[in-house]
């Protein structure tokens, strides 16, 4: 409707906003649409916001990261385990998921990446490190898993 | 064994999925290197190390296998068994 203003939630991860859902309420569980982070809503003074779920940084990441694929139609390679094993060796030293095969650790590089995110697979095949496919261009492609239970 | 008699020296980040590829190869071919994560040295030496690769290579993309006069960018096992004479 003209004029009326869509609420929109704040992703702490890739730092969008995405358009809230009026049946969504305070604690429920969603997904970024942009980045596949699982996130609590909470409504704070300058709006609705995403609080990332504590799940222990090898769920968090590999739960995240499946979900970005699935979103976007990518797959990943034999190369899945040990591109995880360096998301969680940065975010133990980085304090964050940054990309494991670039030198910087800023939050545009918070994996999924903001170059992945704007469409570096689609044109490139891949991710700068490897991580996530294009179908097409992987021989081996292995596809996330189904979506399990919230 | 190597072509050549210098030790080899593989630039990594010590996060980086390719360079454990490549160092694994190296040790599964019992090849002798040096190995110098740049991401794990000190500031000042991560300057000094980020500028002799980009001089090297022109980026600053890891690996970085320099053999010799070779350098090899990317792990790449075809590129490391000529250069080896695996």
């Amino acid at each position: 409707m003209i004029g009326q203003k869509v609420e929109r939630v704040l992703c702490p991860v890739c730092l969008a906003k995405f358009k809230y859902d009026p049946k969504w309420k305070e604690e429920d569980i969603v997904i970024c649409p942009i980045c596949g982070e699982k996130l609590k809503l909470a409504h704070k003074p300058d709006g609705w916001t995403g609080d990332r779920v504590d799940r222990g940084q090898d769920r968090e990441i590999r739960e995240r990261a499946d979900e970005f694929a699935r979103i976007r139609g990518y797959v990943f390679n034999d190369m899945k385990e040990e591109v995880l094993e360096g998301l969680i060796g940065k975010n133990k030293r980085f304090k964050d998921f940054f990309c494991p095969c670039r030198m910087l650790h800023v939050p545009e590089y918070q994996c999924p990446c903001k170059p992945t995110r704007a469409g570096d697979v689609d044109v490139n095949g891949k991710c700068y490190c490897g991580f996530f496919w294009r179908m097409d261009a992987v021989p081996n492609p292995v596809p996330p898993p189904p979506r399990a239970g919230r | 064994m190597a072509a050549t008699k210098e030790k080899p020296t593989v630039y990594a980040l010590s996060t980086c999925p390719y360079c454990k590829r490549t160092r694994r190869f190296l040790d599964e071919h019992k090849i002798d290197y040096e190995c110098i994560e740049v991401d794990l040295l000190d500031d000042k030496e991560q300057d000094k190390v980020l500028d002799k690769v980009e001089k090297l290579t022109g980026k600053r993309v890891f690996p970085v296998v320099i053999i010799g006069k070779e350098i090899i960018v990317g792990h790449d096992e075809t590129k490391l068994k000529k250069a080896f004479n695996l």
